[in-house]
């Protein structure tokens, strides 16, 4: 039985406005829907309504039992990072701002990654584009489910930069340092079976199926649901990610962001146009621009490979 | 503790989304301006330009010695904006608009809206207001003047910054000017003149939204 989010106790019930809430009683769950419009993105007020449902939801163990993620925007999960206000601050030379925004993304992160702890068996639904710090994001999940049609990478480094919100050791852990080291520091865009057959996704459902998948996730589950939690908290311990190593990265990252230069800017105002185009109904969008930065910036080794031998002589 | 700059760039965040969101502000980034609507822009962006001077000065003249440095800075910026008015009839002449015609052009109620708020705000609010309206300029001329610069020469097929002088220039010349005037928000101690900053932000983001939402 569905009911509106209003059921829950009052600290469930906030007047959110880039999140939907919606409460399964009969299984505890509570499904968190993004509907930050008309660019799906962490702005400052999304990332702090997300904080919130997670520092209620830590506040209140045992009261919801399972958390799914999803969006609400047709054909976009998250595009990661607020382009504009990250544009904004790299011009302005603020680093303690910039780190500020790093924290607070971590701070997310974190909550997901001590889902477990705290008795909560979280699942993400993928069913369309996820970038960047969108990607980050979902890395720390139990389970997470990509829709066929959904692409998600870390284009970070086609504008000089680096994913600073998790990727390097969520993405070792659930895939493997070569894994990272492909995805990261190629800046590759990936369909959602290309992620699964790396070990970043764990189901991949057909167009449309993705419900009726986070369904069966969680209703094979819940029977099980003390022992599941008690065998992450221990997977989690095995392979443990600190809190100390996301915000030492967060550092480098934001020391990375003051190096930019105006061509790298320029690049990401190209994609900002970019996501402009996709939400506003064109059928190529974010994805496909950064595809062509990287054919582009290929291209471009390969020029500088060809005229070494040259140079050389 | 953050520092000034941060803080406003936090309180004011929303304030900029909502430009930022804007479904004219949106489409205009994705496929550019129809050649009428941008028209429209240059003319309105005329008067603000034009008053950007005025409303410094009259600024800087409130302005005590506690915030000595922000009128410093004001003498200076004033130097560099000087005449910049003029660039945006040569980019209204470069798409058909003539400098009579634009100097005639009786400007929207948001713009007047604008202006008017910002002489009030440095007169009987509170002098450091100006530099609100500062911070929302350099925000929508070095975040979004250079990709509306290029979307407007790509849907109207305009020869180099024929046409774009003002925006493209400005794209280029606020990267300098954002992080200077990070430095002298960041001076500003006085908890009223912050107060003031960020009012004055808010007010300046709204009513050039609003303006932008009327081409």
């Amino acid at each position: 039985m569905t009911i509106a989010a209003g059921g829950l106790p009052q600290l469930l019930g906030r007047p959110y406005r880039y999140l939907r809430l919606e409460w399964t009683s009969e299984l505890a769950l509570l499904r968190v829907r993004q509907c930050v419009r008309p660019v799906p993105c962490f702005s400052l007020a999304g990332l702090a309504e997300l904080q919130s449902v997670l520092d209620d939801l830590h506040a209140n163990r045992g009261l919801v039992r399972h958390l799914v993620l999803s969006s609400d925007v047709d054909g976009v999960f998250n595009f990661g990072g607020d382009l504009a206000l990250f544009v904004l601050l790299v011009r302005a030379r603020d680093r303690d701002s910039l780190r500020l925004y790093g924290r607070r993304c971590i701070d997310l992160v974190w909550g997901m990654e001590r889902a477990a702890a705290h008795d909560l068996h979280t699942v993400a639904l993928v069913q369309g584009d996820t970038l960047g710090g969108g990607l980050e994001t979902v890395l720390p999940f139990h389970h997470i489910i990509f829709e066929r049609r959904a692409q998600g990478g870390f284009p970070e480094v086609l504008f000089n930069l680096f994913p600073g919100m998790g990727a390097w050791p969520f993405t070792i852990r659930r895939a493997g340092l070569a894994v990272a080291s492909e995805m990261i520091l190629s800046g590759r865009i990936y369909g959602a079976e290309e992620l699964r057959q790396r070990g970043l996704v764990d189901t991949v459902a057909d167009d449309g199926a993705g419900e009726a998948a986070v369904e069966q996730v969680v209703r094979s589950v819940e029977p099980r649901w003390r022992g599941t939690l008690a065998a992450l908290r221990a997977q989690r311990d095995t392979v443990p990610v600190t809190r100390e190593s996301l915000l030492a990265i967060v550092d480098l990252w934001a020391d990375a962001a003051l190096a930019l230069g105006e061509r790298d800017l320029r690049l990401m105002e190209r994609l900002a146009r970019a996501q402009a185009r996709k939400v506003g109904g064109a059928d190529e969008g974010a994805v496909e621009e950064l595809k062509r930065i990287e054919l582009a910036s290929a291209w471009r080794g390969e020029r500088a490979a060809e005229r070494a031998p040259d140079a050389l002589a | 503790m953050t520092a000034f700059f941060g803080q406003l760039v936090l309180r004011t965040d929303e304030a900029r989304r909502a430009f930022e969101t804007h479904p004219t502000v949106v489409d205009a980034l994705a496929r550019g301006l129809s050649v009428e609507r941008y028209r429209s822009l240059l003319l309105e962006l005329y008067h603000v330009v034009w008053h950007f001077n005025p409303v410094s000065a009259a600024a800087a003249s409130r302005l005590d010695d506690g915030l000595r440095d922000v009128r410093y800075y004001l003498y200076g910026h004033m130097h560099e904006e000087q005449g910049h008015e003029q660039w945006v009839l040569d980019d209204l002449d470069a798409v058909g608009v003539p400098r009579a015609q634009a100097l005639a052009h009786a400007p929207l109620p948001h713009t007047l809206a604008l202006v008017g708020y910002n002489y009030w705000a440095a007169e009987r609010r509170h002098p450091a207001s100006v530099l609100g309206m500062l911070y929302v300029l350099e925000v929508i001329a070095s975040v979004y003047g250079g990709a509306f610069a290029s979307a407007v020469q790509e849907s109207l097929l305009l020869d180099g910054q024929r046409g774009v002088s003002f925006l493209a220039s400005h794209a280029d010349l606020d990267m300098q000017h954002m992080a200077t005037l990070r430095e002298v928000l960041d001076g500003v101690g006085d908890e009223a003149a912050r107060e003031a900053v960020v009012e004055s932000a808010r007010v300046n983001f709204h009513h050039f939204t609003a303006l932008v939402g009327q081409l």
